[in-house]
């Protein structure tokens, strides 16, 4: 039997956290708000599901509904089922705006909710969109862009990741700690995702001795990545510090498998997802064997920990996409999901817009969420997860920790020093959310 | 409309109304009768201002009060030789048009109004390109002579497109008494210094890369100037047909700068530079074939990402050049000298918040910053206050709402660019936020509290999302149909009626229908009323 059905019968005896009690007690009430009705809420989301930039991405919407379903079969939220709308992006920004402006204005969508990329999420802030005139909320943005977080400019956005920013200050940390003396290489992407990430290793002072950047699809190009590779192999790079996509990861690593070039690699969190890899069938995701990589969720593979068992779960149940594999893209889709539901309950049954982001705002300390970093969420600052640990590939392209527990490290986006977190996250609500 | 009738009136006009105005156009410049003539119902006058501004004015024997003043828009103020996209082989025109469409022999929108009783009057102004001076002036007289003509008349509504919409708008500030509602047509309405910066920024940007040769700016008075604005024609459309050539490849024009060219010798693509100018001075990136968002079979990433904003600034181009060369040529002739200032320009700042949106069309990061620093070390163009102030004088309007007025917007105009009718929309918004202020101030000391009437309906024409289509060999189909919310003007009969019916009801009740009938009624012909929709205003503007 499934740990969803022996949960049942312990339900029915246990003290139930009062949220979850009140989200399945109260009647929903008649609210005025677009895509809120007393039995539905609608959300939307756009993200690449087709082409190339497609691969592990298009697998969040299916976690996202499976999570969803989950709660809608134990009775929504308040009573209300929650129904998500899926658009393809591609990966163009223009393409995410009109998607946006369409679940706004014709799906009449209540909130947006894991938009994917940072030029899509600029994109999508463009006035003609309306996210910001109609006061549209935009849970937690797929993108470590440190911009989002600030609700002076993105007043309605959340971010979930922590910022490309702090990524870069905690590898920074981790090299000057555990490759003191080696001569560093950083591959990044050459726009804003690169360039954010440059600017945390400038706050974390760290000397980058050759830097290569590449221009957005150029790793598709036959010429580019053994360019890169033969920079950084003529620069003596002994540790290399890939800031790019999965498509760039997977060009640099069998590039410079060709090469015969074996630096430690550190592959940042966009980059490092050995879904996207496999399902590009360029490289066997063994290349990534030994890389060291960073997540501030909790390894898909770590069966002890309760979010990661329900999930599992959840996915084997409620997940109608027919690629389902549980993996890193699962668990973001899943937790984005699970945090959305905690915001609803949080805010009550008069579900608007605005108390929505009023409760995100004074109340995310409290929800529960699977992370392993605290959130950051505030009125001052709409900042997610708020850290990483970091581990190592091993031959599957599963990320494993070191050791027995998570070196989990958390920092902000400007100075502050970049620390061992010993946070202690929300226990699992019994009910799962 | 009955069918036999509109056929007895096209009759009618094509025949009588061409016979008219050639009887009767004066051969002095100075005021005269006009002269009359009535058919199948319509009494039909043709006659010319004090300074010459040929006009004609229309009424049905059921004439119900209520007349309406066009105001056309752009003509060029020179003759455009011939092989110059779109308008060449023109000639200056200062022939009437009392309706919209009837410069493209579109008679319909002119019948409707008429059968419903409308009057209708417009001018060909006594002079063209930069002419709101003079438009407005024409106006004036023009109202008067309508009024002499038609004693009936009670209402007058300003209406105009593009150009005709600041010569409109300017007429209901100057002269507020003799109008009761306006309608603005893809509007104009904005400061001088954002309109030259539109089309200013564009050129200077344009001839930095692709031809250092064209003038642009500082042409010289008189003949010589003519002359100088027709050569930069030749200039400008060649470079750009080199652009056009060489889109996929990258392939730079032959006259581009040593930095043009140089850019060419570090691969990045003629492309890169274009998309980045546009987006520097505004102009959209989605045009009239080019939704930003499709591609070719099987290219549709690539080709949306890489491709098409720079499909779409070469489509808008032409527009955008030529309107620079004319409107600058003209504008320094009639005020001594240069009207456009960069100096103070921080173009790096302008594309910002863009980049990144469009990188991959400009090629990333380097390749931005490279052109940027292209551009900053780029001689900028330095303005003349005295031609700056009269500029001033010619066209400024303080974009005040004393009168009803409905404004139709395209999202993505290459000419008339949104950012003007937004800029009205803001100014409206702290007109109205002043004057609930002083109402409620008023009420304080009267207990009587009369909320401000609400006096702009600013009604969208809002782009497709996806229209874009391709040929079998995979290019972009230039021949088809439109998208919505594309082009400059580009609006059909039904859409122009509802504006004009809302701003006749407006002049008639002295306010403005409604919201809710408003909305029915855009959404009815395919617009969109909705308050909560803004675009950003000009990129001078910040």
């Amino acid at each position: 039997m499934s740990r969803l059905h022996s949960r049942k019968p312990f339900l029915a005896g246990a003290i139930v956290a009062a949220a979850s009690l009140f989200a399945s007690a109260l009647p929903a009430q008649a609210v005025s708000e677009v895509g809120v009705t007393a039995s539905s809420i609608k959300l939307g989301i756009t993200l690449p599901m087709t082409d190339a930039a497609s691969p592990g991405y298009n697998k969040i919407p299916g976690a996202m509904k499976a999570y969803f379903e989950y709660v809608n079969a134990s009775g929504g939220v308040f009573g209300r089922k929650i129904n998500l709308v899926v658009k393809d992006d591609m990966y163009v920004p223009t393409k995410a705006a009109a998607n946006a402006k369409d679940l706004i204005n014709r799906d009449k969508v209540f909130a947006l909710i894991g938009a994917l990329g940072t030029s899509s999420n600029k994109a999508i802030a463009a006035p003609a969109v309306q996210v910001k005139s109609k006061g549209v909320p935009s849970l937690f943005v797929n993108s470590g862009f440190s911009g989002f977080a600030n609700p002076k400019v993105y007043p309605t956005y959340y971010s979930i990741l922590p910022s490309y920013q702090m990524e870069a200050k905690i590898i920074a940390k981790y090299v000057a700690e555990k490759f003191a003396g080696k001569k560093i290489g950083l591959l990044y992407q050459n726009d804003d995702f690169g360039k954010d990430a440059l600017a945390g290793f400038k706050t974390a002072g760290m000397k980058i001795d050759i830097k290569v950047p590449y221009a957005p699809l150029s790793q598709g190009t036959p010429n580019a990545p053994p360019g890169w590779i033969k920079k950084l192999q003529d620069g003596g790079a002994e540790v290399v510090i890939l800031f790019g996509v999965s498509s760039a990861t997977t060009a640099a690593l069998g590039n410079a498998y060709a090469k015969n070039f074996k630096p430690q690699w550190i592959l940042g969190s966009v980059g490092g997802d050995a879904t996207t890899i496999a399902s590009a069938k360029k490289i066997p995701v063994t290349f990534m064997t030994g890389a060291k990589g960073l997540s501030f969720a909790p390894a898909p593979s770590d069966t002890t920990d309760e979010y990661i068992k329900l999930f599992q779960e959840i996915n084997t149940k409620y997940n109608k996409d027919s690629e389902k594999s549980f993996d890193n893209n699962i668990v973001a889709g899943m937790s984005s999901a699970f945090l959305a539901v905690q915001a609803l309950i949080a805010t009550g049954p008069n579900l608007t817009r605005k108390a929505l982001m009023k409760t995100i705002d004074t109340k995310s300390a409290t929800f529960a969420n699977p992370f392993l970093t605290p959130l950051g969420f505030s009125s001052t600052a709409h900042v997610g997860a708020t850290g990483y640990w970091i581990g190592t590939y091993d031959s599957t392209g599963a990320l494993k920790k070191d050791g027995t527990s998570y070196l989990v490290y958390t920092t902000d986006s400007a100075n502050a020093p970049v620390v061992v977190s010993n946070y202690v996250r929300p226990k699992l609500p019994a009910k799962g959310f | 409309m009955n069918t036999l009738i509109r056929k007895k009136l096209a009759a009618f006009v094509t025949v009588s109304l061409t016979a008219a105005m050639i009887a009767v156009v004066p051969s002095v410049a100075q005021a005269a009768d006009p002269q009359c003539a009535v058919a199948s119902g319509i009494t039909q006058c043709a006659g010319a201002t004090s300074d010459g501004a040929l006009y004609t004015m229309m009424a049905p024997l059921n004439f119900n009060g209520t007349m309406l003043l066009w105001s056309h828009g752009l003509r060029p103020n020179i003759d455009i030789p011939v092989g110059i996209p779109g308008y060449g082989g023109y000639t200056v025109n200062g022939a009437a048009e009392w309706a919209p469409g009837l410069s493209d022999k579109d008679t319909t929108v002119m019948f409707s109004l008429l059968s419903q009783g409308y009057g209708l009057a417009g001018s060909g102004f006594s002079r063209q390109g930069v002419n709101v001076s003079q438009a407005v002036a024409a106006n004036v007289e023009l109202i008067g002579a309508f009024k002499k003509q038609f004693t009936k008349t009670t209402k007058v509504v300003a209406w105009g497109a593009s150009l005709g919409t600041l010569i409109t708008q300017k007429l209901a500030e100057t002269h507020p008494g003799l109008v009761n509602s306006t309608a603005l047509l893809c509007p104009a309405t904005a400061p001088p210094t954002a309109l030259t910066s539109y089309f200013g920024d564009f050129m200077w940007g344009f001839k930095t890369f692709f031809d250092p040769t064209i003038k642009g700016f500082g042409y010289s008075a008189g003949a010589a100037g003519v002359a100088e604005a027709k050569l930069d024609l030749f200039k400008f459309f060649t470079a750009l047909g080199a652009l056009q050539a060489g889109l996929l490849s990258g392939a730079w024009p032959a006259t581009s700068s040593p930095a043009g060219k140089a850019l060419e010798a570090n691969l990045i693509p003629s492309r890169s530079a274009l998309t980045l100018i546009a987006l520097m001075a505004g102009v959209p990136l989605r045009s009239e074939n080019v939704d930003g968002v499709s591609g070719p079979l099987g290219q549709e990433l690539r080709y949306a990402l890489g491709v098409a904003p720079a499909v779409a600034a070469l489509q808008n181009a032409g527009t955008v050049g030529l309107a620079e060369i004319l409107l600058m040529q003209d504008g320094e002739n009639q005020t001594g000298g240069i009207v456009f200032d960069n100096t103070k320009t921080d173009y790096a700042a302008r594309v910002d918040a863009e980049r990144d949106i469009y990188t991959v069309a400009m090629s990333s990061g380097d390749a931005i910053d490279a052109m940027l620093n292209i551009l900053a070390a780029t001689p900028r163009v330095t303005a003349s206050p005295a031609a700056l102030a009269k500029m001033n004088t010619l066209i400024e309007i303080k974009g005040k709402v004393s009168h009803p007025t409905v404004m139709l917007t395209t999202e993505s105009d290459q000419f008339t660019v949104a950012g003007a009718g937004q800029w009205m929309i803001d100014q409206y918004a702290q007109q109205s936020a002043d004057e609930k202020a002083a109402a409620i101030t008023a009420a304080k000391k009267s207990r009587l509290y009369v909320a401000p009437q609400n006096m702009l309906a600013a009604i969208w024409d809002k782009t497709a999302d996806k229209y874009s289509k391709f040929t079998a060999a995979g290019s972009p189909d230039l021949t088809a149909t439109i998208g919505d919310g594309t082009g400059h003007c580009k609006y059909s009969a039904k859409q122009i009626l509802a504006v004009a019916k809302m701003a006749i009801g407006a002049a008639e009740t002295n306010r403005l229908p409604n919201p809710a009938l408003i909305a029915t009624a855009a959404r009815k012909v395919g617009l969109s009323y909705d308050k909560k929709f803004s675009v950003p205003t000009f990129k001078s503007l910040g």
